[in-house]
């Protein structure tokens, strides 16, 4: 049989995880590099709407595993489902998304089916017929290539924008859909989940914004950091400070990036009058992209900067503010 | 508002009795825990009715790990440590053996060397050794004997005692852990011990906080030279392999430093291409602006170091004093329960410029004191005396004689020291008279309106470095390879008796030195409105390497350094 | 109560690394700590058994080293100690780690299992999760709240994006732990001092060899990661300044 590869999409309450996009994009990509086949599947009671929506994109084949003991998520009944779904398709490589619902699981069923989980990975590199994942590892201070040493078959997790959703083909029409119901016994799931609420959270998680406006001594003074804070607004990120903006009292100790603080890797991270002493660079490097506002030419902050401004944060902020409101509203 | 460290009050105690506690663990604590145990052993062997115990001796060691807060050059005299343990050479951490030693004299683009390395800097049979390491393998020693060293807790207060006998020291108080930076109990709050010692030896390294408390308590020093130091900033690099060979050892004088200020540089090669260089400047200097990590940054740029560094990595920075006072700057180190060791009691030869040996032999004989002490069930003064005497008897006495006048003949710039140190050579130290007087090293500084604005012909070390990140290094970047981290909710651990002084008067008349002697950035002037002057002081605690830089160097002798919680400090790997 | 805690020791987080000779992994002499997430799953192993009495065991495996890391969890109040001592333990992937300790663990029957997250070293959060399957238990990961119930526990579990989900689960079950859920405990003098006579069994490769197989997964290579940054500068009045970056943001990053 020829070596297909398997994403499986990840969907909550009915609407899919956008971040399944970027697994698709991943699922493409090695495909492309690989000659082997893809195709998709949806886990879910009443998978059906998702399946469709999947099926837009260039996969061969979408799979809606159905069952209605999958609502809601346990992991014992994704295991269950996706172990039935593996023993008859038989994929080489499955993909999913490095979620916190797939770390809850894949685990279990690489492990069920005797397999192994390559996660939380950054790219692949495909050479001499040889497919090798790559990931961050020490906090991102080294990088590995690693390989299957097992037959298929192979599990492995992407990072969260390691791949671009909107880098997802569209298919030319739309994929088959293939309904697999699958059998899930009572007493196989253990845990009884309640309802998913959302609480204030005593602290803000950096590592979770996708976008972090931070300000530095540049700021000058406490009242000075309300036109960060609107930016950080309009773009729709955190607010974070280096580490004397803290210490200062100006903001709290949970908006400290750098090596006393919190270490943050989001898609943006836009640096107000930070210089770029090393203690906040290492907590800030991994960032996607990073652009740098500093009215010293010669601050190390513009060594790691992607898009470099010199000049008075106080002159640049306000328009940009407008032009991110402007380009936001639809402009 | 700034709150400063120290012993909660009102707060109930855990008491646990102790028969000796070594405040300390660096090379004078540690091989007094090793001699101790070796006499317990020795005499338990042979007296099977009356064991004596090391259950309840104690080593406590501020650091998390052993080690992790010795930094030294450094080159080891194994003459004591080959009496501590015979063979120690074959299984100690040596890097390596001292092959060739070379003194230069520097100018800014050239260099001189010395035809004939003075006696005293010559190192044949000596070990280029990793401190920090030396010690990890010397405290593993110590845990194989039984003796308990317990690491993350500091020293905070010497217990004295009660009712009428309040000259003897009678106990150790640890660190209180778990408050807050305004002073206030945090949740997981645990008081320190009160541990109730029959014996307790400082070895707190130079500076130490415990050694402070007790000479002005007792006035141990009033018939002492003042204590004067220097402060070591040290770099450790990868260099390519061909550079310097292992076991090389270079000693430089002159550039950077004028005539006037004291200090010189060490470059050693140690194995697998690593070098350890540093400089160490005299904490006596005249001017306020004087940063010492600037001096190692400027000593850098000379052709002959920048050559060897070219294309190499500096992997690890840290800072620490030194005492170099010599002979008559010691205090009497024994009293009522009480002992001091090693660099807390200033055993160094400041012309070798090697303190470790001399370390470990103090701790040696303080071991065979106590040992006796515990023997006799008696750690009154006139027991404890008997270390004075052993010191007095042995080679320490015998060593640091022969330089008891080195550092002093300096007072009055370079030419002076060197013609001193000549007649002192040929005259078994004495010199023009028996013992040179001194005056403590913040005395020499000056005020900012007695010196050129510009800074004269010093204006090339004042006033800190800027670095190219490659060669050389800001203070920031520096202090980042020196892993130093603390726990940041707690009060400040640099005690500034009175804010005030610095805010209005230091800020004006020495130009607050605070930001320049300091080594890791703990000080800042930030503006301030309020404050007569614009400015006041600020501190970042958590950078602080523990080198008591600014205990010893401040002009108006207001701050007292005290340990932060136990366990805070630099991460000194390799140094 | 009866909880098995697995730690992990890895090297300091701000430790310089250096690679070894074949480029596969790190060279060992760095200087080492608990893995953080383990140590909250301590704290929390601890205060569970403050609530309902108990045992808390702590297990590790890695070189002579990794005692350092029981050593500390025994200071702290941990019952006893399990030790799968050698340095080969160190090169084995998520799966022969778990069912190294599932082999050490056989004759015992924990209430729960807590590990910490995720390690600091490799970040793979995976053998938690593999152990319980294993072991054939239940299991719910990144935990911030545990609570003793009629039918067994119900744990608070974090999800994305500041939600949360209640579980009810049966015991025996295993739990991995997020980090900075409660304040850590110091060891105290008194506690050093006693864990010295707390038991520590040591457990070798070979008595644990049978139950573990090769790797399914290798490192090829361990390398330092390259970023080629090029830095493009943006000039111009600030109106023009801001209308770039936005372009910049809405074109090339995508954030907009």
């Amino acid at each position: 049989m020829p070596d297909t590869i398997l994403v499986v999409v990840e969907q909550r309450e009915g609407k899919l995880n956008r971040v399944s996009w970027e697994t698709i994009a991943a699922g493409q990509a090695i495909a492309n590099a690989t000659g082997w086949g893809l195709e998709a599947a949806v886990v879910a009671s009443g998978a059906s709407t998702i399946a469709a929506e999947v099926a837009a994109k260039k996969v061969a084949k979408v799979y809606a595993v159905e069952a209605p003991k999958l609502e809601p998520y346990t992991p014992d009944a994704f295991a269950a489902a996706l172990k039935q779904l593996l023993n008859t398709k038989q994929p080489k490589l499955v993909l999913m998304p490095h979620t916190y619902q797939v770390r809850d699981f894949v685990p279990k069923l690489a492990t069920a089916m005797g397999r192994t989980v390559i996660s939380d990975c950054v790219g692949f590199k495909y050479e001499n017929a040889k497919l090798v994942l790559t990931r961050q590892m020490f906090q991102g201070k080294l990088a590995a290539d690693v390989s299957f040493t097992s037959d298929g078959p192979w599990f492995a997790t992407f990072q969260n924008g390691a791949f671009r959703g909107d880098k997802a083909e569209a298919g030319t029409s739309a994929a088959p859909i293939e309904t697999v119901s699958v059998e899930i016994a009572d007493s196989a799931i253990r845990n009884k989940p309640q309802e998913v609420f959302k609480e204030a959270k005593q602290a803000v998680d950096l590592t979770q914004a996708e976008i972090i406006v931070a300000v530095g001594r540049g700021i000058k003074e406490q009242k000075n950091i309300e036109i960060a804070k609107q930016l950080a607004d309009a773009l729709g990120g955190e607010l974070a400070a280096s580490r004397p903006i803290c210490d200062s009292g100006w903001l709290p100790m949970d908006r400290q990036i750098g090596s006393s603080g919190q270490t943050v890797a989001p898609k943006l991270y836009l640096a107000l009058g930070i210089s770029g002493a090393i203690q906040h660079l290492v907590g800030m490097k991994g960032s996607r992209a990073i652009i740098a506002v500093n009215k010293d030419s010669e601050a190390p902050i513009f060594e790691i900067a992607d898009y470099a401004i010199v000049g008075n944060l106080f002159d640049i902020v306000p328009p940009l503010i407008e032009e991110v409101k402007k380009a936001k509203a639809g402009g | 508002m700034l709150v400063f460290r120290k012993p909660l009050e009102g707060v109930e105690r855990p008491q646990m009795p102790a028969d000796v506690v070594i405040v300390g663990g660096g090379p004078a604590g540690m091989a007094c825990a090793l001699r101790l145990a070796q006499l317990i052993d020795a005499h338990n062997a042979v007296h099977p009715d009356l064991q004596l115990s090391k259950e309840n001796i104690y080593v406590l060691e501020k650091a998390r790990e052993i080690g992790q807060h010795c930094l030294s050059g450094a080159l080891l005299d194994p003459r004591s440590m080959r009496e501590l343990l015979p063979g120690f050479e074959k299984e100690a951490p040596l890097d390596a053996e001292v092959t060739k030693e070379a003194v230069y004299f520097l100018t800014q683009k050239s260099k001189f060397k010395l035809p004939v390395t003075p006696p005293f800097l010559r190192d044949h049979g000596n070990y280029v050794i990793s401190l920090n390491r030396f010690v990890k393998w010397m405290g593993s020693k110590v845990e194989e004997t039984g003796i308990t060293v317990f690491t993350g807790f500091a020293g905070s207060e010497l217990l004295f005692g009660q009712n009428g006998d309040g000259d003897r020291v009678q106990g150790v108080r640890t660190d209180d852990k778990g408050v807050d930076r305004e002073g206030h109990q945090k949740s997981n709050f645990e008081a320190g011990y009160d541990l109730q010692a029959k014996v307790v030896i400082l070895a707190e390294g130079p500076r130490g906080s415990l050694t402070k408390q007790l000479i002005e308590k007792f006035d141990l020093a009033k018939n002492t030279n003042p204590q004067t130091y220097g402060v070591g900033i040290k770099e450790l690099w990868e260099v390519p392999s061909g550079r310097i060979a292992a076991g090389e050892v270079i000693y430089t004088m002159g550039w950077p430093l004028t005539t006037k200020e004291y200090g010189g540089a060490w470059i050693y090669g140690s194995k697998d291409n690593v070098v350890s260089l540093g400089f160490v400047t005299g904490l006596d200097y005249a001017d306020p602006r004087l940063d010492p990590q600037r001096v190692l940054q400027e000593f850098k740029r000379h052709p002959f170091v920048a050559k060897l560094l070219e294309g190499g990595k500096m992997i690890r920075y840290g800072a620490k004093s030194m005492p170099y006072g010599g002979w008559w700057a010691i205090p009497p180190v024994a009293g009522d329960g009480w002992m001091i060791l090693g660099d807390s009691a200033g055993f160094l030869n400041s012309a070798r410029l090697k303190g470790i040996h001399l370390a470990i032999k103090s701790g040696m004989l303080a071991a065979e004191t106590a040992f006796d002490a515990l023997t006799k069930d008696d750690s009154s003064a006139a027991t404890l005396a008997a270390f004075q005497t052993k010191v007095e008897s042995s080679w320490i006495k015998e060593e640091l004689w022969k330089v008891r006048n080195l550092h002093q003949g300096f007072e009055h710039g370079m030419y002076a020291g060197m013609f001193h140190t000549g007649l002192q050579m040929i005259t078994g130290g004495r010199g023009l008279r028996n013992r040179y007087p001194a005056q403590a090293g913040y005395e020499h500084m000056r005020k900012l309106s007695d010196l050129p604005a510009d800074g004269g012909a010093e204006a090339y070390l004042l006033g800190p470095a800027k670095g190219d990140g490659k060669l050389m290094f800001d203070k920031l970047t520096d202090l980042y390879h020196s892993g130093t981290k603390h726990e940041e909710d707690q009060p400040s651990h640099l005690v500034i008796h009175d804010t005030n002084i610095c805010n209005t008067r230091c800020v004006k008349e020495f130009g607050s030195p605070c930001q320049n002697f300091c080594p890791a950035n703990v000080y800042e002037i930030v503006d301030d409105a309020s404050q007569p002057n614009g400015k006041r002081i600020s501190l970042n605690p958590s950078n602080c390497v523990h080198c008591k830089t600014c205990d010893i160097a401040d002009p108006y002798q207001i701050i007292t350094w005290v340990p932060p919680e136990g366990g805070g400090g630099p991460n000194y790997d390799g140094m | 109560m009866k909880i098995l805690v697995c730690m992990k020791q890895v090297p300091q987080k701000d430790a310089p690394l250096k690679l070894n000779e074949s480029g596969t992994w790190i060279r060992e002499d760095v200087s080492y700590e608990v893995n953080e997430p383990d140590a909250y799953a301590l704290e929390e192993a601890l205060r569970q058994r403050e609530k309902h009495k108990g045992e808390v065991v702590v297990i590790t495996s890695g070189p002579a080293r990794a005692q350092q890391v029981l050593r500390e969890a025994l200071a702290k109040g941990a019952d006893r100690a399990i030790h799968l001592e050698d340095p080969k333990f160190v090169g084995l992937d998520a799966l022969n780690t778990a069912k190294a300790f599932a082999a050490a663990i056989k004759d015992e029957a924990f209430d729960l299992i807590f590990t910490g997250l995720q390690s600091d070293d490799y970040g793979y959060a995976q053998t938690g999760v593999i152990l319980a399957e294993l072991l054939g238990l239940p299991h719910a990961t990144i935990i911030m709240q545990i609570e003793k119930t009629d039918s067994g526990i119900r744990v608070k579990r974090e999800l994305e994006a500041g939600y949360f989900q209640f579980v009810d689960m049966p015991t025996p079950a295993v739990l991995t732990i997020q980090s900075g859920i409660n304040k850590l405990r110091y060891a105290t003098l008194i506690g050093i001092k006693q864990a010295k006579n707390k038991p520590l069994r040591k457990v070798a490769l070979g008595d644990v060899q049978s139950a573990i197989g090769e790797n399914l997964q290798k490192i090829e290579r361990l390398y330092v990661p390259q970023k080629t940054k090029k830095t493009e500068h943006i000039e111009g009045l600030p109106g023009e300044i801001a209308k770039k970056l936005v372009d910049k943001l809405r074109n090339e990053l995508r954030v907009l």
